[in-house]
């Protein structure tokens, strides 16, 4: 463990970062947690999470004082307190003879007193694996390093991505993006993906991995589907892009399409302030009117990157993942106004960038 | 025309076989970690390469640490999970990355 309060990294172009106040927070390779300033680009903590930090995707806790990382080549969850890089939290999920991974599956309650996580039991035999049945495991907070699950429920199978909401509930996406109680384990369709009742439509594919739309307080995630001219499904008409949400604080849903399938993007993001505007990011920095399903602006990147967030402010972009560095624009004209680089040199891969407000 | 891999032999097979209902196109999967497991592709969505992952290496742990590449890279989730060590940034560090190779008792 350890903290370093040296400052890195450079301001390109000469352009005044937005005067946020946020904090970035991510991953990177070797076995990195990095926080950084946002306004004045540099390292305000590093902490070595002791771990293959493999995914390195990350969840705060609700006052963001905790940072929950999935590590160890997506079986464990330890929670470290981002100011003193304590290890708070630890959840090692397998066992002797049964591996339990999960795939990017793992949330954090509003309260910030429970933890669920999907897992996917695979049990080791002497000459073959045994896949068991999914589960959907919660875990109290407060068990501190020795964390073990205090319920366990059957879970969809093919899960990635959760979330939860202010009223208890908590979102997994899968085939569909399902709803669960927690406390029971009940589990109902919130927004129909697979099962969705759209006869000229091809069932869509959906990405999730990247656990940002905390700035907008939502569970957003992007979809592609082919759609047809009728519902025989023999002639395209066109192939497209759209957005599915989940309101966290009133669990309202919304689904729709809004541009065609031009280029590719693997996360998007909403600012509170000008929710309208949807940014997408792969190898190219999209930014959509979701009122108007116009294109506003693109640019191409200098290389590709996975996952975007959005300043508290709604002025800067802050593209990451992949590489090294984390990119920062300007989100009214796309330019790139400054860049974070990662002090290890290490790759981020699939690791998440999370902005945290101050003050 | 001749096949150059596995994968394209077994398309002309089954075209020969008149199964080419069976056969779907990998770029209309463009993503979606319900395909997690999938043997990766070698073509973006629209046929050619200008939308894959630029530069390739951008993409390397991205893909390796989900298993999202296993025909092309060591399986660095069960395996080979040290595969990777010593090389954090696969840009600078990619010429380090070895083969991989069955242990004895495994030959």
């Amino acid at each position: 463990m350890k903290t370093i309060m040296t400052a890195v990294v450079l301001a390109l172009a000469g352009t005044l970062p937005a005067l946020a106040g946020d904090l970035l927070l991510t991953t990177a390779r070797p076995s990195n947690l990095y926080v950084f300033d946002a306004a004045t680009r540099s390292l305000k903590n590093d902490c070595d999470l002791g771990s293959n930090m493999l995914p390195g995707i990350t969840v705060m806790s609700p006052d963001n004082s905790v940072a929950f990382v999935l590590v160890n080549n997506w079986e464990d969850v330890i929670g470290v307190n981002i100011e003193t890089c304590e290890k708070v939290f630890h959840a090692r999920q397998s066992s002797e003879d049964i591996i339990r991974r999960s795939i990017a599956s793992f949330a954090v309650s509003k309260d910030g007193t429970q933890l669920y996580t999907v897992r996917n039991p695979v049990r080791k035999h002497s000459d073959r694996f045994e896949v068991l049945p999914t589960e959907f495991a919660v875990f109290d907070i407060s068990a501190g390093l020795g964390a073990e699950p205090v319920a366990l429920f059957d879970a969809p199978r093919r899960s990635t991505l959760m979330a939860t909401d202010r009223k208890g509930s908590v979102y997994i996406a899968g085939h569909d993006i399902y709803r669960v109680d927690p406390a029971t384990g009940d589990t109902e369709v919130a927004i129909a993906n697979a099962s969705w009742d759209r006869p000229t439509y091809s069932p869509p594919d959906v990405l999730a991995f990247w656990p940002t739309g905390s700035q907008n307080d939502e569970f957003l995630l992007m979809y592609t589907a082919a759609v047809f001219s009728d519902e025989s499904q023999q002639e395209l008409a066109d192939f497209v892009w759209g957005y599915e949400s989940v309101n966290l604080t009133t669990g309202e849903t919304e689904i729709a399409d809004f541009t065609s399938f031009e280029v590719l993007m693997f996360s998007a993001v909403r600012s509170a302030t000008d929710p309208k505007h949807l940014y997408g990011v792969y190898t190219q920095l999209s930014k959509h009117n979701l009122e108007t399903n116009e294109l506003v602006k693109r640019v191409d990147l200098p290389h590709t990157y996975y996952v975007i967030n959005v300043s508290s402010d709604g002025k800067e972009l802050y593209v990451g993942g992949t590489n090294d560095d984390i990119g920062i624009y300007d989100s009214e004209t796309l330019e790139r106004v400054g860049e974070i680089r990662m002090p290890s040199g290490g790759d981020m891969g699939v690791s998440t960038v999370h902005v945290i407000p101050q003050g | 025309m001749k096949p150059l891999n596995q994968k394209a032999e077994r398309v002309q097979q089954a075209a020969a076989e008149d199964k080419m209902d069976e056969v779907r196109a990998m770029q209309t999967v463009t993503a979606g970690c319900a395909t997690t497991f999938d043997p990766g592709w070698e073509v973006d969505p629209f046929g050619g390469v200008a939308a894959l992952c630029q530069p390739m290496e951008a993409d390397l742990y991205g893909c390796t640490d989900p298993c999202w590449w296993p025909a092309q890279v060591p399986d660095t989730t069960i395996n080979h999970k040290s595969w990777d060590d010593g090389a954090d940034n696969a840009a600078r560090d990619w010429r380090s990355l070895g083969a991989a190779y069955p242990k004895d008792a495994e030959t």
